[in-house]
């Protein structure tokens, strides 16, 4: 009975964790204390040694403090917090909005446009999503939007920036499953906007097709003639487009690593804060302290996770999990759509942090075992697995109706706002990101080619 | 219950100040990042301790900052069940939380680290690289201090909880302001910052 019990520590490790998170205590005190708390449990029977815990010491120095990669993190953060504050993110949006005005359904594009630009915000898809409801919500409902067309394509671009490098969370999938992150940008860089155009499409069609769901932007808005329009253009779009193109271009073609782009990147959105006159003390501070917060919140899950992975392995939980896989019998395209169905499920409860922190590591293993043929190289196989969580994890942020970037939306909306509007306008955009979801996995060129076409 | 609250006034004041003042290094790494970008590309200088310097900056940068974001509320967690809570619930899951999982733990990760740190001590660890940043040891004081740090600030929190769980009426009444004035929740953006259409 005993031998069983300890046979099976590990998975009892992730029942406890799974009640335990739903305590509200912070996810990271959770998952550090359930590891010292079965370390002692494996001490007691004899598969534990105390001086494990000194190795977790260095493991979490070594994985997570000594680290060049991981610097790269509270620099994409602070520029993203600092291109909010400023607002150089709100005057983007109202550029887009004037440039698009003859467009059908130009304000929807242009939310769609500045998520794909803006998507290094934060980092923290409640942040992003709140941040980009309140500056798009209400606009779009003074212009008289369909409401469901209007939280959609908000939600939708809103939980883009997880995809989109450069991203916070590329950055540390990359670091646990031991490969580069600027191939992994480079790789996320099609679907990313493949799923963009998808939805740039779909707006295009339903507003084309029913125009009263997008009426256009009044003529007395936006600037009134042509030097004003040249200056907006030049003070608002110009220069954050051109920030985002230089720090994700220089990691493209390689001139860069993530963590110098990330550096340049940060002190350019201050420069461009400089340049809009709104940097002062006050604004700066805000800045510091909030990305630091962000840090310590995101780097804390990991000294957390750091300890839970490492007690689970060394009380046998990755045996555990290969021989389940193997015992299933699938083969890997079995496997394959089992994990992508657990991700897709724990994505309806946790955020990107958690469910990568903690469940990547226990999958990297296995990803090892899986063999596609001629459908994937062997060396490409952890980049598009990558893209193909980061893809599925977006989508489960957006299904009703546990979807939780929708209850964020909800959250920061009018009043005038339903839940079952925000459900009904999601909706075609799930669809949509499943149509993208089949591309990326059938067609792993899309992420492929261009990191294959520029490492070659 | 008026010292522990007073305690719980202290530690905040020294968390907080700590965790403020070491969130402006992050300006400090972005200009390290910037000069070695630039002395790298145009003035071919080796950067090793650079790079060294950048992650050392990192490291205190998140180090230092773990207590000061529990005290801020600012560490996640899983509102699915916690909404649904009464308030004194969500007291005594936090207060059972201090004493179960967070002191135990950092008590644990200073233990173990403090040797950890001593090794490096003793043996004047430096870095792999000859042109490395000099004394490793150093830099990794940073790991037991952050978690020093983190356990006193679980410890006023949970002073903190005590209060709020069983003083007067008059005292909890003060420590609930404080702590609402004092979190800030990360996915939370200050809506007057939009007011521009």
């Amino acid at each position: 009975m005993l031998d069983v019990f300890i046979d099976f520590m590990p998975l009892f490790m992730f029942l406890v964790l799974a009640i335990l998170l739903f305590s509200g205590y912070p996810v990271a005190a959770v998952l550090g204390g359930i590891a010292l708390g079965f370390g002692y449990l494996g001490v007691y029977l004899d598969v534990f040694v105390p001086i494990e815990f000194f190795n977790i010491v260095g493991r979490i120095w070594s994985g997570i403090a000594d680290n060049l990669v991981l610097v790269a993190i509270p620099m994409f953060i602070f520029m993203g917090t600092m291109l909010e504050k400023s607002g150089v993110a709100r005057d983007l949006l109202y550029c887009l909005q004037v440039l698009l005005r003859r467009v059908p359904g130009g304000l929807a594009l242009s939310v769609t446009v500045m998520g794909t630009i803006m998507a290094a915000t934060t980092g923290i898809i409640g942040a992003s999503v709140v941040m980009m409801t309140l500056m798009a919500l209400p606009v779009m409902i003074h212009r008289q939007y369909s409401i469901p067309l209007a939280s959609g394509t908000i939600a939708a671009s809103g939980t883009l920036g997880i995809l989109i490098p450069p991203s916070i969370m590329l950055v540390i999938m990359a670091d646990l499953l031991g490969r580069s992150v600027g191939n992994l940008f480079v790789a996320a860089v099609f679907p990313g906007f493949l799923l963009a155009s998808i939805y740039a499409i779909y707006i295009l069609c339903i507003t084309s097709l029913k125009p009263e769901l997008a009426p256009p932007l009044p003529k007395d808005i936006g600037p009134q003639n042509t030097k004003e329009f040249i200056i907006m253009i030049l003070r608002g779009l110009i220069p954050p487009v051109l920030l985002i193109v230089l720090v994700l271009g220089s990691i493209v073609a390689g001139w860069a690593t993530p963590t110098e782009a990330s550096g340049v990147g940060a002190a350019g959105a201050v420069l461009l804060a400089v340049i809009n006159r709104r940097l002062n003390f006050k604004m700066m501070r805000e800045v510091v302290e909030r990305s630091a917060l962000t840090g310590a919140m995101l780097f804390f899950i990991f000294i957390g996770a750091t300890a839970f992975s490492y007690v689970f392995r060394s009380l046998g939980g990755d045996d555990i999990v290969i021989e389940f896989v193997e015992g299933t019998g699938f083969g890997s395209w079995g496997i394959l759509f089992t994990l992508m169905g657990i991700v897709f499920l724990l994505g309806f409860f946790f955020d990107w942090i958690e469910i990568t922190l903690i469940v990547l590591p226990v999958f990297a293993p296995i990803i090892e075992l899986l063999d596609f043929g001629d459908h994937i190289a062997k060396i490409d196989l952890v980049y598009w697995f990558a893209i193909l969580v980061a893809v599925n994890l977006q989508t489960s942020f957006l299904t009703p109706p546990f979807g939780f970037a929708l209850f964020y939306m909800k959250g920061a909306s009018p009043p005038e706002v339903k839940i079952q509007q925000v459900y009904k306008g999601i909706v075609p955009f799930v669809g949509l990101q499943l149509i993208g979801l089949t591309l990326v996995m059938a067609f792993p060129d899309i992420a492929m080619w261009l990191p294959n076409k520029l490492l070659n | 219950m008026k010292l522990l609250l007073r305690l719980d006034e202290f530690v905040e004041s020294i968390i907080v100040g700590i965790g403020r003042v070491a969130a402006w290094v992050a300006i400090l790494l972005m200009t390290v990042i910037v000069f070695d970008v630039i002395t790298r590309r145009f003035l071919v200088l080796g950067s090793t301790k650079l790079q060294d310097l950048e992650w050392h900056i990192h490291a205190v940068l998140f180090l230092f900052c773990l207590g000061y974001a529990y005290l801020k509320d600012a560490h996640v967690r899983i509102d699915l069940v916690r909404e649904r809570l009464s308030d004194r619930t969500k007291l005594w899951i936090e207060l059972i939380g201090c004493a179960l999982f967070l002191i135990p733990y950092t008590v644990i990760v200073i233990y173990y680290g403090v040797d950890w740190w001593h090794r490096s001590f003793i043996q004047n660890e430096m870095a792999e690289s000859a042109t490395g940043l000099p004394f490793r040891w150093i830099i990794k004081a940073a790991l037991p201090i952050g978690f020093v740090l983190l356990l006193i600030s679980a410890v006023g929190m949970a002073f903190r909880k005590l209060v709020q769980l069983f003083a007067p009426d008059e005292l909890k009444q003060i420590v609930n302001e404080r702590e609402k004035v004092e979190t800030i929740h990360l996915d939370e953006v200050d809506i007057t910052e939009f007011g521009r259409d």
